[in-house]
């Protein structure tokens, strides 16, 4: 894959790069603000570009800003959004336009090597990558909890597992359970949240944005 | 009970009773003079502004006597003010006018911009902000030394008291001195009996006083007379005191300025505190949080090439493990510095000792005098730390000085913390600066800040806190 980088503090750069490179893909850019990430994402056009949402020069939201932007223009480059806390404003606003493509970790899941890689290749696959703290902040603020009331304990669960952006597959084996029993589930969720029948990943997308509240 | 006959029979033998007779006498045609000088120069504003500087200097000849002769010491009112006067553009000219009247000041427009006078720019930019009224440009103007004079609240408590005194001192001078003088009259009047024609003075019941045996009965009422002078004269110095620190001292500020005072400080606090929050997060967030996650990072990596491949490259691992010890060293001295930050723990062994570190500490020999007997609350011990912190850090930053002395005098009450430095002096207040933070986390407490520097030094900053906040 090839990736932009950007982020304020070099030291954290310098590790994603290295991290990165060691995994084997290609680091084009690594910068250190809002604008020269939106330059950098014009001039490689990246598979996916890695963003920390405070950065120079008033340390609020200018890489969230920036990858809104980036996802306008650059429809094909998935976003991952990378910080230090979690606020699902910022990742409401990033999912309303599109589910796909997108990403949301706290900077702490980079300890484990495996899943961050995991999360870069399902965003820049046009998959989504929520950290589940973000999930569990979004499920309490949604406004949709009257629709999501209707779902059963372990409905909740997969329909959280599926907003983080795992798979049927993944989500079988981290409940523990059958493919099948997954995928029974999931078309509970569908019909209970007034999905109608159609292609399955655009129906994914709307429960867990119905789910997101966005 | 001949204690106090011995104090009656002493009294007007006493120093403190000349004393009054003296600031009796003399303090009458002084007023006298003041009244002379004051009335004519209410005519009109100019005169009264113009006048100001002699009615205080009545003033402080009054406060002069009352201190050397009556032991009365009253300290000086606060020096002339100039009148602040403030050009200002903004396209909420309506509603900042509001604003500014409603704090007393006077606003006129001028062409494109407004000007109020009255309120100093500090002021009227925090009104402002308060309403988030855009203010495109702040000029202050020459500031109006008449105006500020014409309205000094000091020169007309002055006024008004020469006005009172020359009536009491009026009072005064015939009770007192006349006390006296009656008293020293009648007990020497068997001498004065040929001079004043005893014939012409006649008492009831009687011609005694025109011999001079008679005129021996005066003898004991000039006693009494003189006996009793003293404490007549001191009940009547009593109400001058009274006027004199009532009026002739700094001035009280009313109790709306006051609160002013004490909602702009309050302010102060909330977003002081707010900043220095904002501060330590943002610390925290580009320091040990970058170099934890920057750890995590590492030995992450470190684990999956010990796991993963097989055979582990050895060599690689341990140049991760390197990095990250290195990352976790840096990010334990970064939380040391935030947390001496926040609370220096010097301060729990009282500031002398914390004055001490934070000398030893400076970039430039610093010569520390302290003398703290008894430790003020652990608040002003905090803010006097910063400050001086902060002025040392000054020193270093831009004085060009090649030697400080820090000072901490604590006496009951009041905490004195002076930097001095030997150089180049010219130390401004500016907006958003330093000293000016500084200044106005000090009158938190009700501290004062104050700059001696001339240009080409040498600097003296000194900070005086109350004892508790």
């Amino acid at each position: 894959m090839r990736i932009v980088i950007a982020e304020d503090a070099a030291v954290i750069r310098a590790g994603l790069t290295e991290i990165l490179t060691d995994r084997g893909h290609e680091v084009v850019a690594a910068v250190g603000d809002a604008e020269a990430l939106k330059a950098a994402v014009a001039e490689h056009r990246p598979d996916v570009a890695i963003v920390d949402v405070r950065m120079p020069p008033d340390h609020t939201d200018e890489g969230l800003r920036a990858a809104i932007a980036i996802r306008r223009e650059h429809p094909g480059t998935g976003i991952l959004v990378f910080s230090q806390y979690v606020e699902t404003r910022y990742a409401a606003d990033l999912l309303s336009m599109r589910a796909g493509g997108v990403g949301y970790l706290l900077k702490d899941r980079v300890a484990n090597v495996g899943e961050f890689i995991d999360a870069i290749t399902r965003v820049a696959g046009g998959g989504t990558a929520l950290d589940p703290e973000v999930v569990a902040g979004m499920l309490n603020a949604s406004r949709h909890a009257n629709s999501l009331s209707a779902l059963t304990a372990r409905e909740r669960d997969v329909l959280a597992l599926m907003a983080e952006g795992r798979s049927n597959t993944a989500i079988a084996e981290h409940l523990v359970v059958s493919d099948r029993a997954v995928e029974k589930h999931i078309s509970n969720i569908f019909s209970k949240l007034g999905l109608p029948p159609s292609d399955s990943d655009h129906r994914r997308v709307l429960a867990v944005l119905a789910y997101l509240g966005s | 009970m001949t204690g106090a006959l011995r104090q009656i029979l002493r009294a007007p033998f006493t120093r403190r009773a000349w004393a009054e007779l003296a600031y009796v006498i003399i303090t009458f045609p002084l007023a006298l003079c003041a009244t002379v000088f004051i009335i004519p120069m209410l005519a009109n504003g100019v005169l009264w502004g113009a006048s100001a500087p002699g009615v205080r200097k009545f003033g402080a000849a009054s406060r002069l006597l009352a201190r050397t002769l009556l032991g009365e010491d009253v300290p000086a009112p606060q020096p002339l003010q100039r009148y602040p006067y403030v050009r200002v553009r903004t396209p909420k000219a309506v509603p900042l006018t509001a604003l500014v009247s409603a704090e007393g000041a006077r606003v006129r427009p001028r062409g494109q911009d407004i000007a109020i006078m009255g309120l100093p720019a500090s002021r009227i930019a925090d009104l402002a902000a308060e309403d988030r009224i855009a203010i495109h440009a702040m000029r202050p103007q020459r500031t109006s030394w008449l105006r500020g004079a014409m309205r000094d609240r000091a020169t007309w408590q002055a006024r008004g008291y020469f006005g009172l005194k020359l009536q009491a001192g009026a009072f005064g001078l015939v009770a007192g001195a006349g006390c006296w003088l009656g008293g020293l009259f009648f007990l020497t009047y068997p001498a004065w009996w040929e001079l004043a024609r005893p014939d012409t003075w006649r008492l009831p019941g009687g011609n005694h006083l025109v011999t001079l045996a008679g005129s021996f009965w005066l003898v004991p009422l000039g006693a009494v007379l003189l006996l009793a002078a003293p404490w007549l004269t001191h009940a009547v110095t009593l109400p001058d005191r009274a006027l004199i620190r009532g009026l002739l001292g700094p001035v009280t500020p009313a109790l709306t300025e006051r609160v002013r005072d004490l909602e702009q400080t309050r302010a102060h606090v909330v977003d002081d505190s707010a900043a220095r929050l904002r501060g330590i997060e943002r610390d925290l967030h580009d320091g040990a949080q970058a170099q934890l996650v920057a750890l995590a990072m590492k030995l992450g990596l470190a684990k999956d090439k010990l796991t993963d491949t097989a055979p582990p490259d050895l060599t690689r691992v341990a140049q991760l493990v390197d990095d990250a010890h290195r990352s976790a060293i840096e990010a334990i001295a970064e939380l040391r510095t935030l947390a001496r930050g926040i609370h220096p723990t010097a301060l729990d062994n009282g500031l002398a000792d914390a004055l001490a570190t934070l000398a030893a500490r400076s970039a430039l020999p610093v010569e520390l005098i302290t003398d703290i007997p008894e430790r003020p609350s652990a608040a002003i011990e905090t803010i006097a730390y910063f400050s001086a912190a902060e002025l040392l850090a000054n020193v270093a930053k831009h004085s060009g000085a090649r030697h400080a002395t820090l000072e901490a005098v604590h006496v009951p009450g009041l905490l004195r913390i002076r930097v001095t430095d030997d150089g180049r002096g010219g130390a401004t207040p500016v907006p958003d600066g330093g000293l000016r933070g500084l200044a106005e986390r000090v009158r938190t407490v009700d501290g004062r800040l104050d700059i001696d520097s001339p240009a080409g030094g040498p600097t003296m900053v000194t900070v005086e806190l109350p004892s508790h906040a």
